[in-house]
């Protein structure tokens, strides 16, 4: 491919690579993400293409296959343009019919269409989905637009647009006026104003200066990250550009999770081919610009997250956090002024610089402005990765979006991961933002949302949390290693049947002493888990300590399992399962468990086709 | 590990003490843990103190100090896996293999290891093994794929294997 | 010459040098920052949290290390206001019911008000409060030990704990370590999770000033900073 000196030279190549795609008249898109990947779509897109080129349809089909489309749940999703025709759930051995059906003759197969869960009716066409209906896919939704291994794709849909605008006659302080007006917050989760700290870098002293892309996405449950870098490494880079120009910075990192294979792979292609056409390196697009980006992988830590820790990471060391006194703008990565923002901050930049700040702005809530992106997860209806405008109630993204309960009511939502905590339904008016969840004692922090149900137990949920946080906690500061590791003892007792009503003041003076005490932002926000519990769900502690009882069925050593005399048909499978022989019965009596074998490992009731098995 | 392999992850990053963890990154791909030897000779060749390669690898989740078995089970324990269920996936795994997570069987032939989260959080709980992906799982599934496996012969450097299936 | 900056400390004007830490102005003032994982004229890595105060900015205060937080002109530092004494209590509990036993350790729980323990006894060998890795490394730059692991699992150890080549035999790592300090005799037993109480009359006028370095018999041998610095001659 032939190097683009200016940008003119690169508007020429745009024309040319969207002339190029006007000769197709059906475009396929295939989701080929993380998560349709686990259900086949690898297969299922070389036998699209195999039919393809069988068919000699090369020159009129476009087989492309994306990065996430942030509905996994109905993976492998493809949808054919145009026509905007929505198939789920497609097997590899679909695609011939796809190909002969719908490509050829125009006919629409009724048997791969979307079916609504909620009205029980097939719907065609992606935008009438109500999952995506309901949803401001400003980011999102390119993923569709583009091949993430091909530079060309994305050039073709007004890529690289926004640096090349940005060259041609905005200073770094335009550019950071333009962020700070837009009212951009940090979406790691500190939710920190990305312009005052690009303002506050820049005006930090010495020539050498770094931007870092954080791709370290550690909490459980989410992902969003994960699918913009998956399915848009060129997006990333190209705000990552822009904030390099606007704080003067030559040289940048992605740091990203190594657990996530396909998006290590997909950047780093991102970045040779940006190499190649000459928009990373010395002089971009004919300018005095010289930016570069290397790509670091994570070594499988939570607390990397956290910026300094980041840093030390990157620096080849050990991932723990340091004091913040001196901010990392003025001394960060090896003591230089340092910017660093998540994947998701930095895929806003573009648009914002295209668009204008005022266009940004206009979207979200008074002090959380633009679109967010959300995992959400759990037990409702439709999973996957949601974007609405900031400040769209939880009502609206669980009920609207996520289609609801999947069979028990919901009862709570978990937002922001380990640092979050646990909203009951009584707070699902709440506006998704920085400011009114906080307040609430929970934080918007990343964008995972896990929706919970009445099988779901508080205590586990807090101890959950706290077993991960231990596990994750670097262990340099007192608060965080022994705070964590006293609160996990005291609600591992609870959840046991051996709490006393006095561990639950010890608790709550432990929890606000680490959430004061500890050094970094993982230990500060350790405790949310603990303290939003308390708060919203005393009641259920109360049950594990006075009753020894856990509502829930969750907690194993309060539950004890039965077999529902009614409802069992005597199949005898579970009988045949238990590893423990814990069951008996005759053929086509009702079973029982002796409660002295039964090791309550479960089997018997993933295995009971008539859900028989009761867990009390 | 052969010493060519070593040899071939170093090219380019000697004396760069910054380079330590992609390095140990790739020693862990090639063997599937970091040997002893290994670290003496990053250490030496990269300039960073014997003591801090190995503070580095034990600190980092991504390297093993030990051999892992031939199947690595990795249960996902992130939280939309583990409100579904994992934690009673993973306890099987356990009870079955008798084994503690980040363990290798007596036989060698199995390791169980959890994970934070895989991303695939929509279609939980997940299981890997070996690198391949298996979605909604629960306690029976994995037993027979378990049972499975152990009457499978299985082949060297299976790991880097990266196919998906239900 | 060296420039002076003017703090306030509990409302005591104090001048110190620029560049030092708030812990090391106070304790140059004889106010009583209690501390742990100091060691003296090594960089502060802020690990044990004992030394917190209130640091108030625009008249909203935060807690942070002392340790960590370099004097800055007109700065205004509060260290012993009811909310750090309960704060350091607490983080003194955790770490004393870790290692009961240790005389040293003892005297900073008590100075640091902790009367009771609400949790259950462990006899801990290693607190992890890092000096030793700190002289190895900040005095003698020879990392021959070093944290390994992480989170619950963290530990200080020799490299696949077999004896470092780079061991120098210096013993300063055990000079440092609040562990080796002649163990306590009290009855420290799980069950029993109080402070044994021998050593309070030594406390008592401790306890009755503790925003005041009294020149207190604590943990002479794990050297607090004053004695450290020589300052009592």
């Amino acid at each position: 491919m032939r190097k683009i000196n200016t940008i003119s030279d690169l508007e020429a190549l745009r024309e040319e690579l969207q002339n190029f795609r006007k000769n197709f008249d059906t475009t396929l898109v295939l989701c080929g993400g993380t998560g349709c990947q686990a259900s086949r779509s690898r297969e299922l897109i070389n036998r699209v293409k195999g039919e393809v080129t069988k068919q000699g349809l090369e020159k009129k089909v476009l087989v492309r296959a994306t990065g996430c489309h942030g509905f996994c749940e109905q993976g492998p999703i493809v949808v054919v343009e145009p026509g905007n025709i929505f198939y789920c759930h497609v097997m590899p051995d679909d695609a011939q019919e796809i190909i002969a059906e719908t490509v050829c003759n125009g006919e629409v197969i009724e048997r791969l269409l979307y079916t609504d869960p909620v009205t029980g009716k097939t719907i065609q066409t992606e935008s009438e989905i109500p999952f995506y209906r309901s949803q401001d896919r400003q980011l999102l939704a390119q993923n569709r637009q583009v091949d993430p291994c091909s530079i060309e794709d994305y050039i073709a849909i007004g890529g690289y647009s926004a640096i090349s605008k940005t060259l041609a006659g905005m200073a770094p302080e335009a550019i950071i006026e333009e962020v700070k007006t837009a009212g951009l917050r940090g979406r790691g989760g500190g939710g920190f104003p990305t312009g005052r700290k690009w303002a506050e870098c820049l005006e930090a002293p010495g020539d050498e200066k770094y931007v870092i892309c954080n791709a370290d996405e550690g909490d459980p449950g989410a992902y969003m990250d994960r699918s913009v870098l998956e399915g848009n490494p060129h997006l990333v880079l190209e705000g990552m550009m822009i904030g390099a120009w606007a704080v003067a910075a030559q040289q940048g990192y992605v740091y990203v999770r190594n657990e996530y294979p396909l998006a290590v792979e997909h950047i780093r292609v991102a970045v040779q081919q940006a190499r190649e056409l000459g928009l990373l390196g010395e002089n971009i697009l004919g300018t005095s610009f010289s930016f570069d980006v290397e790509i670091a992988r994570g070594g499988g830590a939570f607390v990397c997250g956290e910026s300094t820790a980041l840093m030390a990471s990157l620096e080849g060391k050990v991932g723990e956090p340091r004091p913040k006194d001196i901010h990392t703008v003025v001394d960060g990565l090896w003591h230089k002024p340092t910017v660093l923002n998540n994947v998701e901050t930095w895929a806003n930049i573009p648009s914002i610089v295209l668009n204008g700040s005022k266009w940004f702005a206009s979207k979200g809530s008074k002090n959380s402005k633009g679109t967010k992106i959300l995992a959400l997860t759990g037990r409702i209806k439709n999973t996957g990765l949601v974007e609405v405008p900031m400040g769209t109630s939880l009502q609206t993204v669980i009920f609207d979006v996520g289609g609801g309960p999947t069979g028990k009511s919901i009862r709570a939502v978990q937002t922001g991961g380990p640092s979050g905590g646990c909203l009951p339904i009584d707070k699902f008016y709440l506006p998704l933002e920085f400011d009114a969840l906080a307040e609430a004692g929970s934080m918007i922090g990343s964008g995972g949302i896990v929706v919970m149900d009445e099988e779901t137990c508080m205590v586990d949920v807090a101890k959950y949390f706290l077993a991960f946080l231990q596990d994750e906690s670097c262990g340099k500061c007192v608060p965080c290693r022994l705070g964590i590791d006293r609160m996990l003892e005291i609600i591992t007792d609870i959840t046991e049947g051996l709490g006393t009503p006095e561990q639950i003041d010890l608790l709550e003076d432990l929890a606000n002493t680490v959430s004061e005490t500890a050094l970094c932002a993982l230990g500060k926000t350790a405790a949310n888990p603990v303290l939003s519990t308390l708060r919203y769900f005393p009641d259920e502690y109360d049950a594990h300590i006075s009753q020894k009882k856990c509502p829930a069925g969750v907690c194993q050593a309060l539950v004890t399992y039965s077999i529902d005399p009614e409802i069992c048909t005597g199949c005898g499978i579970c009988k045949r399962e238990c590893p423990h022989e814990a069951i008996s019965g005759k053929k086509k009596q009702p079973h029982k468990i002796d409660p002295q074998l039964c090791q309550k490992c479960g089997i018997c009731k993933s295995e009971c086709n008539f859900e028989a098995i009761q867990v009390k | 590990m052969t010493h060519f392999k070593l040899t071939s992850i170093l090219e380019g990053r000697r004396s760069q003490p910054h380079q330590l963890i992609e390095v140990l990154q790739d020693v862990q791909e090639h063997c599937g843990y970091i040997p002893e030897e290994a670290m003496r000779t990053i250490s030496k060749e990269l300039g960073v103190p014997l003591t801090e390669v190995y503070s580095v690898a034990s600190f980092y989740k991504a390297f093993s100090l030990k051999p892992r078995g031939k199947n690595v089970i990795t249960v996902c324990t992130g939280t939309a896996c583990h409100v579904r269920g994992a934690k009673m996936v993973l306890n099987q795994a356990i009870g079955q293999l008798n084994v503690a997570p980040g363990e290798m069987t007596e036989d060698g032939l199995f390791s169980v290891e959890h994970v934070n989260c895989l991303g695939a959080c929509a279609l939980g709980p997940v299981v890997t093994e070996n690198g391949s992906c298996h979605h909604h799982m629960n306690p029976g599934k994995l037993r027979k794929l378990i049972g499975t496996l152990g009457s499978r012969p299985t082949e060297e450097g299976s790991y880097e294997k990266n196919q998906y299936h239900q | 010459m060296i420039q002076r900056v003017a703090i306030k400390i509990d409302g005591m004007i104090i001048r110190a040098p620029k560049g030092t830490s708030v812990l090391d102005a106070a304790l140059d003032y004889g106010i009583c920052i209690p501390h742990l994982c100091r060691v003296p004229y090594l960089s502060d890595i802020g690990a044990c949290r004992l030394c917190i105060v209130e640091h108030v900015v625009n008249g909203r205060s935060k807690i942070t290390t002392s340790c960590t937080l370099l004097v800055k002109e007109d700065m205004v530092i509060l260290s012993n206001t009811e909310e750090v004494r309960k704060l350091r209590r607490n983080i003194a509990e955790l770490i004393v019911a870790e290692a009961p036993n240790s005389r040293a350790i003892q005297d900073v729980a008590l100075r640091c008000g902790v009367k009771e323990v609400r949790y259950p006894f462990r006899n801990s060998d290693c607190i992890l409060c890092g000096r030793c890795v700190s002289v190895c490394t900040g005095r003698f730059g020879v990392k021959a030990i070093g944290f390994v692991g992480r989170g619950n699992e963290r530990r200080v150890e020799t490299p696949f704990n077999m004896r470092s080549e780079l061991c120098r035999d210096c013993g300063a790592c055990i000079d440092v370590c609040p562990m080796a300090v002649v163990p306590c005799g009290g009855p420290m037993k799980t069950g029993e999770e109080r402070l044994c109480g021998n050593c309070e009359p030594k406390m008592a006028f401790a306890e009755q000033t503790p925003g005041f370095c009294v020149w207190c018999d604590l943990g002479e041998g794990f050297q607090c900073e004053r004695y450290a610095m020589g300052l009592r001659k």
